[in-house]
């Protein structure tokens, strides 16, 4: 029941500014496409590079869009509008709070994945996109959400949440196999990249683009991320003296 | 009943609130009182559960409070000092928020609703967002919030805070209208008058530890009826007297511009926390 309120005000903030979310959805990944995927025509893996793009930034518009939802919108309400304060006081068990939020967040990086899906069909063939590279979306998402909320909670400044952004974020973005594969990574620095979850998103959603199978290692990465990061959020919500 | 029990809270090397211990019973309107900087929104945080006592406890009948404790807070309700409300939301949707977060049923959600945002005269702005709200009217948005959920335990910090004097009545009107039965209420605030209009007893707090605990009019007896004000060299004293002849005696003794005059809760609080400041 409180995940289905959570997924309400997700849902009410989402009608209110479907237009602000959606182009914001698109902007950075269009100028990826248009800049690496068009201007710069190069090949990968022996195919068009921007058969290899396409896949990388689904799944970074997942961690964004997911990340994007959750890191603002409550840091702003824990620290600005103090609205945190009243879910903090209601009977709705935190924990579904949590769930609910990681799902809305899961939802919205859906959204924006979708929105890349729609505007790279004219340039993408025989990419595959099925319900396994949504299921990898959906965990990717919740994973990202999932860390916007720990570090929401861990935020002192309504000014923290741009700077995990840069800090976490854009990194990840450049590194984690969406616009280069982690195989020409040195030892060490490699083992750490691919060990991050948007690594282990891009591989499969690229491997599964291409008819592969994904293979075990990635769920298993995505699913130790979202468990870790799921236990922390949720000791915050109960322990933190100082929420 | 409420029960605090040598509750305390650190930040750091600051102790915030110290060690306090008071009760509450059931129905009755209670006053936290002192100056800025006392304690009072810090014991209402940990009556929220948002912030955790450093130690001590709080009960409520019995039971222990606790973030996971959703029987207890479902009787809860708060009015914070600051509008603790999604800014981007509409009226109409802080109100349903309200009430899906206390899982009420979406026809009784609206049914009190409109019932409350009319007794408050919001009933025109319903479709406005809270942030084009005056102060004054997000301060009744945040009581027809926290009525939504009829709660059996009110907690108000400062609910007029900020407020000119006519909207401070209004609001007063309305908390005097919201008492009574079984619906515990419990007031901060810095205008004593406020208290002594409207709690039934009131304790007084200062660096974060209870000085007085009575009824206003006990307290007031306590500290003397009657009150000499005189103008001296280092601006306005007072003297309170128990016996109105004492008084008056003094009075005679004392310079032109000198008044007797009725000891305000006021009075006791300037002592309380003015010994200390």
């Amino acid at each position: 029941m409180g995940i289905i309120t959570v997924l309400w005000e997700k849902w009410v903030e989402f009608r209110r500014d479907f237009y602000k979310i959606t182009v914001a959805a698109m902007i950075a990944p269009l100028m990826y496409l248009i800049v690496f995927g068009l201007g710069i025509r190069t090949t990968s893996h022996g195919q068009p590079y921007i058969q290899f793009l396409v896949p990388g930034l689904v799944a970074m518009v997942t961690m964004t869009g997911s990340f994007g939802a959750i890191a603002q919108s409550m840091s702003v309400q824990r620290l600005y509008e103090k609205a945190l304060d009243q879910v903090m006081i209601s009977p709705t068990p935190l924990w579904q709070f949590i769930l609910g939020q990681i799902i809305g967040g899961s939802l919205r990086g859906i959204y924006a994945a979708c929105v890349i899906l729609v505007i790279t069909v004219p340039v993408r063939h025989g990419l595959v996109f099925n319900g396994l590279s949504f299921l990898i979306m959906l965990l990717n998402g919740a994973v990202f959400a999932t860390l916007a909320l720990v570090l929401s909670f861990m935020a002192k400044t309504y000014s923290d949440a741009p700077r995990f952004n840069t800090y976490i974020i854009m990194p990840m973005s450049f590194l984690c196999n969406t616009f280069f594969s982690t195989e020409e990574m040195p030892d060490g620095f490699r083992q750490f990249i691919e060990a991050l979850p948007l690594s282990q998103a891009s591989g499969m959603i690229r491997s599964i683009a291409n008819g592969e199978a994904a293979g075990i290692t990635g769920y298993i990465v995505l699913l130790a991320w979202l468990a870790v990061l799921g236990a922390v959020s949720v000791f915050f919500i109960y322990r933190k003296k100082n929420l | 009943m409420i029960e605090l029990r040598e509750l305390t809270k650190r930040f750091g090397e600051f102790t915030a609130v110290d060690g306090l211990s008071f009760e509450i019973g059931t129905g009755e309107f209670f006053g936290l009182l002192g100056p800025n900087g006392a304690g009072k929104t810090t014991t209402i945080s940990m009556l929220s559960t948002v912030l955790l006592p450093s130690s001590g406890e709080i009960y409520i009948d019995g039971e222990r409070l606790t973030r996971a404790a959703s029987g207890q807070k479902s009787r809860l309700a708060v009015i914070t000092q600051e509008y603790s409300m999604r800014q981007d939301m509409t009226v109409d949707e802080v109100m349903e928020y309200q009430g899906r977060l206390y899982y009420m049923p979406k026809k009784e959600i609206k049914r009190k609703s409109e019932e409350l945002l009319e007794f408050a005269g919001l009933q025109n702005i319903r479709r406005r967002t809270v942030r084009h709200l005056s102060g004054g009217m997000k301060r009744k948005l945040m009581v027809c919030r926290a009525l939504l959920t009829d709660p059996e335990i009110l907690l108000l910090d400062e609910p007029t805070a900020g407020m000119d004097a006519l909207s401070r009545r209004q609001m007063w009107n309305l908390l005097r209208q919201i008492r009574g039965g079984s619906r515990t209420i419990l007031l901060t605030t810095h205008y004593i008058e406020e208290a002594e209009a409207l709690c039934d007893r009131v304790a007084m707090i200062n660096r974060g530890r209870l000085q007085k605990l009575d009824r206003p009019e006990a307290l007031i007896k306590e500290l003397g009826e009657y009150t000499v004000d005189e103008t001296g060299e280092t601006g306005l004293e007072c003297t309170h007297f128990a016996d109105r002849d004492e008084a008056i005696r003094y009075l005679e003794k004392t310079a032109s511009d000198s008044a007797l005059r009725q000891t305000t809760l006021e009075d006791v609080f300037v002592e309380v926390a003015g010994r200390r400041l």
